[in-house]
């Protein structure tokens, strides 16, 4: 579904990420994982579009979607959530949702007239599921700047459901969790794999990786150190080196 | 109505518009030092258009916005692909050329055995539109009051729709709005034509009351009051920078009461405002609560 190929992104003269190949399959959850600065917000953020890529490609479902403008990104299926969460802390939960539901890259295609006629019902509904899967009905008319920690990183999880993604990039959605919020978190990726969402999931927090990914990447200097099944990536002694360091 | 007081509202409409032009950038992020330009050109192009060209003043001020929405578009054009300060600091440089040049524009006729039009540092005298008709100052008052209750009419709408609410999302967090969808660089260009404009007004009908208009006019104290004046009154509505100008010019310029301390107790209630609210008195969590009252 998700297919880099060779990309690289150089910040003058350090290479951020550097000739990487990667692909994701549809419906598969990739753990992508490394030491600090080994590139993998950076890859997340080629992904999106945050920056251009220095080299390389990037297609989704075939389509080459390399240079197509962030806003754009939107409607070809791709939503992420932030390591530091970002919400729009001005509006409310329910309107947090909302704008994300009524992206107008959204609007063209689905045509203005469909969503006059049957649109705000059906939206209205989505609304409602979202808010009861993030556990934040009784909320909605809060500003989300009011939530609270855990409260903000469900909504933004929910915020990118809302555009009705295929892809979905998660940047270290268990940073600041407790175990009983991780085990939640655990819970909800594993129903979002049962929805058929594909999801890369970038994460420090070892065990959850381990525990829901279908596959884990090991980026180490920009570069893939090592990729396979949890177990696999566990006994590889390249990995064990780049988090360690050498005996 | 007594003549100082009419003066006075005249004053305050015609400075609300170039404060609302601030608040209209400041809507999506960008901060302007450089609106009295806009407001200047709007002054000079609407003065040129009745003084020199014998232009009826509906189409003169029409002129006036157009030339400054269109000078706005120039300024913002390159500037706005750039994160930072690069705006802020463009429109002050954009203003202080500005201003040079109109002292260095001479563009006169003659009017009446007499000459009329820009004439460099000098000034630009006898712009007599209104007292050729004999339209009196309060007729005049009328005329800023209703096309800024239109203006504000306009914002209301414009801030209940979509796209409203798009330029609120950009002003909180560029790179979120582009990752939810929104071509955040045509968004702003659409601010500053629309924040042009709304400057270019003010300084047409502003020509238009004092027939007298001079480059000096517009220098940076103008641009700085405008964008304060949003700071002050509040981001969350647009009635907010209107109450700015109106504690600013009414409260503070046109009473005695502060004589002679003015500018310290415009610069100390900004530096307080900032501090304690840093979005003005009516800013959004102020309106949000009252939206909610209102629901109840």
């Amino acid at each position: 579904m998700l297919a880099l190929d060779g990309i690289a992104k150089h910040f003058g003269g350090i290479r951020a990420v550097d000739d990487l190949a990667l692909t994701v399959a549809k419906g598969e959850i990739l753990g992508l994982i490394g030491p600090n600065g080994s590139g993998k917000s950076t890859t997340v953020n080629l992904i999106c579009g945050l920056y251009p890529v220095t080299a390389g490609r990037i297609t989704l479902d075939g389509r080459d979607i390399t240079d197509l403008p962030t806003h754009r990104r939107l409607s070809e299926g791709i939503a992420r959530t932030f390591q530091n969460i970002r919400l729009f802390g001005g509006l409310t939960v329910w309107q947090n949702l909302w704008v994300a539901q009524n992206a107008p890259a959204h609007r063209k295609e689905r045509g203005y007239l469909a969503r006059w006629l049957g649109g705000s019902k059906q939206a209205r509904e989505e609304t409602g599921r979202l808010l009861d899967f993030a556990g934040l009905a009784h909320r909605k008319d809060e500003l989300a700047a009011n939530l609270a920690f855990g409260e903000q990183r469900r909504l933004e999880l929910a915020r990118a459901l809302a555009t009705r993604p295929s892809l979905l990039l998660l940047d270290e959605p268990a940073a600041g969790m407790n175990a009983e919020e991780i085990a939640a978190l655990d819970e909800r990726i594993r129903e979002l794999k049962r929805q058929g969402y594909t999801i890369v999931l970038i994460e420090h927090h070892m065990e959850l990786v381990m525990a829901v990914s279908d596959r884990v990447c090991v980026l180490n200097f920009g570069r893939k150190i090592a990729e396979g099944t949890a177990a696999e990536v566990q006994a590889d002694p390249a990995v064990r080196q780049a988090y360690l360091g050498t005996a | 109505m007594e003549p100082h007081l009419v003066g006075v509202l005249t004053n305050i409409g015609m400075i609300a518009f170039v404060a609302l032009s601030a608040y209209l950038l400041l809507l999506v992020g960008e901060i302007s030092f450089g609106q009295q330009a806009f407001f200047g050109i709007g002054a000079y192009a609407a003065g040129i258009g009745t003084a020199v060209l014998d232009l009826p003043l509906g189409l003169a001020l029409a002129i006036g916005a157009i030339a400054a929405a269109i000078g706005q578009l120039a300024l913002a054009l390159p500037t706005f692909r750039l994160r930072g300060l690069y705006f802020a600091m463009a429109s002050l440089a954009f203003a202080e050329m500005m201003r040079i040049v109109l002292e260095l524009t001479q563009f006169q006729v003659e009017r009446d055995g007499e000459l009329v039009g820009p004439n460099g540092a000098e000034g630009f005298r006898g712009i007599r539109y209104i007292f050729e008709r004999g339209i009196e100052p309060a007729e005049f008052l009328l005329l800023v009051a209703a096309l800024l209750a239109a203006t504000l009419a306009l914002l209301a709408v414009l801030e209940r729709s979509r796209f409203g609410r798009r330029l609120r999302m950009v002003g909180e967090d560029e790179l979120l709005a582009a990752l939810s969808g929104i071509d955040v660089f045509r968004t702003k260009l659409a601010m500053a034509a629309a924040a042009g404009a709304l400057a270019g007004l003010g300084g047409g009908l502003y020509a238009h009351a004092s027939t007298y208009i001079e480059p000096r006019l517009f220098d940076v104290m103008l641009g700085v009051h405008s964008l304060a004046y949003g700071l002050i009154g509040g981001l969350g509505t647009a009635l907010g920078p209107l109450l700015g100008v109106g504690l600013d010019i009414g409260l503070l310029e046109s009473t005695q009461m502060f004589a002679g301390y003015r500018m310290i107790v415009f610069g100390g209630l900004v530096a307080v405002l900032l501090i304690w609210r840093p979005r003005g008195l009516l800013d959004e969590r102020l309106l949000h609560r009252l939206a909610r009252i209102g629901r109840r």
